[in-house]
């Protein structure tokens, strides 16, 4: 496995930036970019993303995992970064690697960032497939969630109502708020909150995992409206449920080996059409 | 449904507890008295309990005594199901 860390120029500073890739250039199997997850989720999958990383170099894969801007060492701070800036972040990474390579390009979003990463792809407008780990479905919701972590803060300071009314009135007044350590601008907060995972453009197919802890799950219902209209639709898309813990959000960080096979698995098979 | 063994499943993974959770009793104080139990996990286990029981939990539920110990944190889940 071939391995190097360095920062990407562009128009707006510098990406810090990790590619792995395998040793033979023979066995090329497709060129990954990793659009990671939001604020604290970020910090605790690094883990699981640098194994995942690791294990698709070994397997013949190519990956570039990038800080987006205002994230780990990339420019800016989390205060200046905007979803428009993300996208161009994650377009940007696309470009860089397929100029290193043309084997097929997979975006591999996990939480959030399958929200950018279905949206990069619909705006590329060429063929990539697309592996989601733990999809948000609705940005909206996925807000409410963030915002509630000042909710819980209170709590563990002994005020608590009407906090997110309170954040949300800020932003709307064009304030940045302050969550959890990470300042939300309202140009962040707005595209997070219109973000929704539509259907994909159709030139890839998309590999769906959902991590669950409990041994009798199923995917959430959330997913199966997603899956079942979008595979009315025509897209080809395929889902699979492993065991492990929701290690994007343990106290500790946590491995879930189970989802590394998975992962590997679903992007080697090949798809009937 | 054995409401008490999943919420301490729950509180055990989003924790990281290693097991520990499985020797509280229900007066077992969390909130204040649990280091793990910060914001970020006050949340997760919010999420994570509203995906296994499939509820939905308003903003103004959220409360420091839903969280004071084992036996409170339960009467919330078994409230929200009964609901």
């Amino acid at each position: 496995m071939a391995f190097e860390a360095f920062f990407l120029p562009t128009a707006a500073g510098h990406r810090f930036a990790l590619l792995h890739g395998p040793n033979a250039p023979t066995k090329h199997c497709g060129a990954v970019v990793y659009v990671p997850p939001f604020a604290e989720e970020l910090n605790k999958s690094r883990r699981m993303a640098a194994l995942q990383a690791r294990a698709m170099a070994t397997a013949g894969y190519t990956v570039l995992q990038m800080d987006l801007l205002g994230c780990g060492d990339s420019s800016a701070d989390f205060g200046d970064a905007t979803w428009e800036a993300w996208l161009a972040d994650v377009e940007l990474a696309c470009d860089w690697l397929q100029q290193q390579t043309a084997a097929p390009l997979w975006l591999w979003g996990q939480r959030t960032g399958c929200l950018l990463a279905n949206e990069a792809a619909n705006r590329m407008g060429r063929p990539v497939n697309l592996l989601f780990w733990q999809p948000v479905v609705s940005g909206k919701q996925f807000l409410q969630q963030f915002l509630r972590l000042k909710l819980a803060a209170g709590i563990l300071g002994g005020e608590s109502k009407g906090v997110t009314e309170r954040l949300r009135k800020q932003l709307q007044q064009g304030k940045s708020v302050e969550v959890a350590g990470y300042l939300l601008s309202p140009a962040l907060a707005a595209g997070l909150e219109k973000a929704e995972l539509l259907l994909p453009h159709r030139s890839g197919r998309v590999e769906w995992i959902e991590i669950s802890s409990r041994p009798d799950a199923s995917l959430s219902p959330a997913a199966l409206a997603r899956l079942t209209q979008w595979q009315a639709a025509g897209q080809h898309v395929r889902s699979n449920l492993v065991n492990g813990p929701a290690f994007w959000q343990t106290s500790e960080i946590s491995e879930c080996p189970a989802l590394l096979d998975a992962s590997l698995m679903a992007m080697s098979e090949t798809v009937a059409a | 449904m054995d409401i008490k063994g999943e919420v301490v499943a729950v509180l055990d993974e989003v924790l990281s507890l290693k097991g520990r959770a499985r020797g509280f009793s229900l007066n077992t104080p969390l909130l204040g008295a649990i280091p793990e139990l910060d914001s970020m996990a006050v949340v997760a286990l919010i999420t994570t309990l509203e995906e296994r029981f499939g509820f939905t939990v308003d903003d103004d539920e959220i409360d420091g005594s839903v969280f004071a110990s084992l036996a409170s944190l339960i009467d919330f889940v078994q409230g929200k199901l009964a609901a």
